[in-house]
């Protein structure tokens, strides 16, 4: 079995739009156990009864940032070790340099294309 | 993503839809701005809303939507990061770029060309904001990405990461309550919600101890729970919660050597445990995590889940609640012919049935109903604009703006509220040296509001400008030739002069509402929604107009009537009495002009059969039915009818646009024995104030229908 059978996804993003967007193009590697949500707390929630291997999320979301959601996934003892991909409209040194601090796994500059998403995940979890 | 053929082209289209919801927000949050709410959550909202729509821009390719919204975003971000700070002006300037921004919006959705020039301007405008910028971004080949080891498929070495140099201790604590500890008044659940923030906790339940229902003491404590706390916290900081319940309770606290080991807990964990079974493999479905976010504790008013539901099925649907009910009325009238007893099983079930299909239709009208908030937006908008053409400070005050009104009426209320607001700023109020030679504040306000009133919705518009001249209106109306020179006219005749076609009292044509679009288009167009408007005025003070609209266009409360022979339809809502005419209750003023006594007051009489041209005018009212109507404006008039049918509830058939539009006529309805009848507008005869002529094409045409 191939890796992008097995990987289980969590996409979190206020924006339905990006969601649909991020979903749509791991449905299209092959990825099928993708979950979403649109903020932290209730992505952390579903987390804590259906774990996965990464999770891709947005950096600008409401009430809890991308970098807030990845330091609560680290110091969660069930979460600590998932992989954590950020995506972001504007590359910031300050954010990512903060994101590297957390134990952020990789970043995503927006707009992408599907392959940089695939190349992205790929240098994470290996070839998908 | 119902669609397998082109997931992209429906995300893209959803993204238009929520852009809509982004821009709402972000209108929201300049107005809390512009009131001073400096709050860093407000300009967040701002600048996120931008920040999204550039992002989802950025991913359909639509370039010059995300130049825009990209500067304008970096602009926001100063406000941000305190770096700027937005005075009367840049705020200003916020608002233009916001509708900037929703105008580039709807030319990349409905593939317009872009207003390419404003978009310059503005960006120039934006810039300016800006000192010198040098945007620092790390590219993705300067940062190492950090590989996971993934122990698939299971997910249980997930936790075995925690292994790691640093473990976060594990406690398991044992908590028994006394009778004491109840009795004393606490709450076993507060403190376990104290105990689980302090880290991650799996509660169970030990119900071991619970004796049958029958040997249950209802004072006698049964219930001990076990607490599995992964938290960086001492055993002082756990005995801490239970402090003011020392002694009332049994708590055995333990630390666990390896916070990875399946605990040998008593009772089964009702929480679904992901590390319980290391060697159950997990599914390979996943289960899907809610889309939206209605779980507790999530983002505040966001979370009020919402279906998107194509407009085309909901018209379909309250088509078919239309026929629906027709059916309804035609199936209990033939029950009714067919002799059948008021009281028999069929008549009782068919009167729950109709109360069935009216909850039904109530519910259908509901969906199509929506805040007025969107068209408010709208006219803040229009308020800007105009404001900043004519050089004058105007304030718009909104007022009710969850209100909620169907869709169709808002749609059609977008064109006549903005002549109206236009019309306020332009005319109603007086330039900034007059008002404050006048006492008042030099900025002007122009207040919009929407209420429910008594089944219908009343949305105002008012300015406390300078109030209407009447001398000049009726000046002005004399000179047009539309009052006879010496006519005397009451205040409230004098005002209405306003909606008569072809007036106009600006001295000159102004670019902002002189168009050749008058107040008479804004009746016209009022009235076709089945809505009435009328003025007060104050000199000195300012103006309000009053528009009164239905709350849904699809249905209607009548009263069915019998005119010369015609079925007609009146809105119930205008009828306050009928009345049965004597010979001494009428009285004729002139020939063609009879009023009739009711109470100690005088209503005039129209008499429909002639107004509407199916025959010649009585000479003689004795005898004759009329119904007693009263109008939002105070108006009241006696309205000749042969007899009273019914009174039922209606659907509405708007005319098509092939018909003549036949003054006083609103629209058609079939009836339950398939007839087709005229529904009247009795503000429109009135208005009319005579004879109204309709073409004896039409007429014959409806008879020969009939057979």
């Amino acid at each position: 079995m191939a890796l992008r059978d097995q990987l289980r996804v969590m996409v979190v993003d206020d924006m339905s739009t990006s969601r649909g967007l991020i979903t749509q193009a791991l449905d299209a590697f092959g990825i099928r156990a993708v979950a979403s949500t649109s903020d932290g707390p209730s992505a952390l929630k579903a987390l804590e009864s259906s774990p996965v291997h990464l999770v891709i999320s947005d950096f600008n979301m409401p009430g809890m940032d991308g970098l807030q959601l990845l330091h609560a996934l680290r110091t969660g003892a069930r979460t600590k070790g998932v992989g954590f991909i950020l995506i972001t409209g504007k590359a910031d040194k300050a954010i990512i340099e903060k994101g590297r601090q957390l134990g952020m796994n990789n970043f995503l500059k927006k707009p992408f294309d599907p392959s940089d998403l695939r190349a992205c995940i790929e240098a994470v979890v290996g070839r998908l | 993503m119902s669609d397998p053929m082109d997931p992209m082209a429906e995300i893209r289209a959803s993204f238009f839809i929520e852009c809509e919801e982004l821009l709402e927000a972000l209108q929201d949050g300049l107005n809390q701005l512009e009131d001073g709410g400096e709050d860093t959550e407000t300009i967040n909202v701002v600048f996120r809303a931008v920040h999204s729509i550039k992002g989802g821009a950025g991913a359909f390719g639509l370039e010059a939507l995300v130049r825009f919204a990209h500067r304008y975003e970096t602009v926001l971000d100063e406000v941000r990061s305190n770096r700027l700070v937005p005075d009367h002006e840049a705020l200003k300037l916020f608002f233009q770029a916001a509708d900037h921004l929703s105008d580039l919006v709807r030319a990349c959705r409905d593939d317009q060309p872009l207003p390419e020039e404003t978009s310059a301007a503005l960006l120039d405008e934006l810039d300016k904001l800006l000192g010198d910028q040098t945007e620092e971004e790390v590219q993705p080949q300067d940062f190492t990405p950090l590989g996971v080891s993934l122990d698939l498929p299971g997910l249980s070495d997930l936790d075995d990461a925690a292994d790691g140099s640093d473990p976060i201790p594990c406690w398991t604590i044992h908590f028994k309550p006394a009778f004491e500890l109840y009795e004393t008044g606490n709450e076993p659940q507060m403190l376990l919600r104290n105990l689980c923030a302090l880290g991650e906790a799996e509660v169970s339940c030990d119900i071991g101890e619970l004796p049958g229902l029958l040997d249950l003491k209802p004072e006698t404590p049964h219930l001990a729970w076990t607490i599995r706390l992964t938290a960086d916290v001492d055993e002082a900081e756990i005995r801490a919660v239970f402090e003011f319940v020392e002694g009332l309770c049994r708590l055995d606290i333990t630390r666990d050597a390896d916070p990875a080991a399946a605990p040998e807990a008593a009772a089964p964990a009702p929480m679904p445990d992901a590390a319980a079974e290391p060697g159950d493999p997990r599914p390979a479905t996943p289960s899907p995590a809610p889309e939206a976010a209605p779980k507790a504790g999530s983002a505040g008013n966001s979370s009020k889940s919402v279906v998107r539901v194509d407009l085309e099925r909901i018209e379909r649907l309250v088509n078919l609640v239309g026929e629906l009910v027709i059916n309804q009325a035609m199936l209990s009238q033939s029950l009714e012919s067919a002799g059948l007893s008021p009281h028999s099983d069929a008549m009782n079930g068919l009167e729950e049935f109709q109360r069935l299909t009216r909850d039904i239709q109530d519910s259908v009208m509901m969906i199509r109903a929506q805040p007025v908030k969107s068209l408010f937006q709208r006219m803040s908008r229009i308020v800007r604009e105009a404001s900043a053409a004519v050089g004058k400070e105007v304030r718009l005050i909104t007022d009710g703006e969850n209100t909620e009104v169907d869709k169709t009426v808002i749609e059609r209320l977008a064109d006549p509220l903005t002549h109206m607001i236009r019309n306020a700023v332009d005319h109603g109020l007086e330039t900034a040296e007059a008002r404050k030679a006048s006492g008042k504040t030099e900025e002007g306000h122009v207040r919009l509001t929407a209420a429910h009133r008594s089944g219908r919705v009343v949305i105002e518009v008012a300015d406390d400008g300078g109030g209407i001249d009447r001398q000049k209106v009726l000046e002005t109306a004399v000179r047009k030739g539309l009052v006879p020179s010496d006519a005397v006219l009451s205040d409230t005749e004098i005002d209405n002069l306003l909606f008569l076609p072809g007036f106009s009292t600006a001295g000159k044509v102004s670019n902002l509402s002189g168009r050749g679009v008058g107040m008479d288009v804004v009746k016209t167009a009022i009235q076709q929604l089945g809505g009435r408007i009328s003025i007060a005025s104050e000199r000195h003070r300012g103006t309000t107009f009053t528009i009164s609209l239905p709350l849904t266009l699809a249905v209607l409360d009548g009263m069915v009537v019998d005119v010369a022979g015609e079925t007609l339809v009146l809105p119930l809502n205008v009828v306050v009495e009928t009345l049965s005419l004597s010979s001494e209750d009428v009285q004729m003023l002139r020939p063609g002009a009879n009023v009739v006594r009711v109470r100690g007051g005088f209503v005039p009489i129209y008499d429909l059969g002639a107004m509407l041209g199916y025959r010649p005018v009585r000479t003689d009212f004795t005898g004759c039915i009329v119904l007693l109507i009263s109008l939002d404006d105070g108006h009241r008039a006696a309205l000749v009818i042969d007899g009273i049918q019914d009174q039922r509830q209606v659907v509405i058939k708007g005319l098509d646009d092939s018909f003549y539009r036949a003054p006083g006529i609103a629209a058609a309805t079939i009836l339950g024995d398939g007839q087709i009848a005229l529904i009247l507008d009795p503000a429109d005869i009135i208005a009319g104030n005579g004879p109204i002529r309709v073409p004896d094409r039409s007429l014959k045409e409806k008879r020969a229908d009939h057979g």
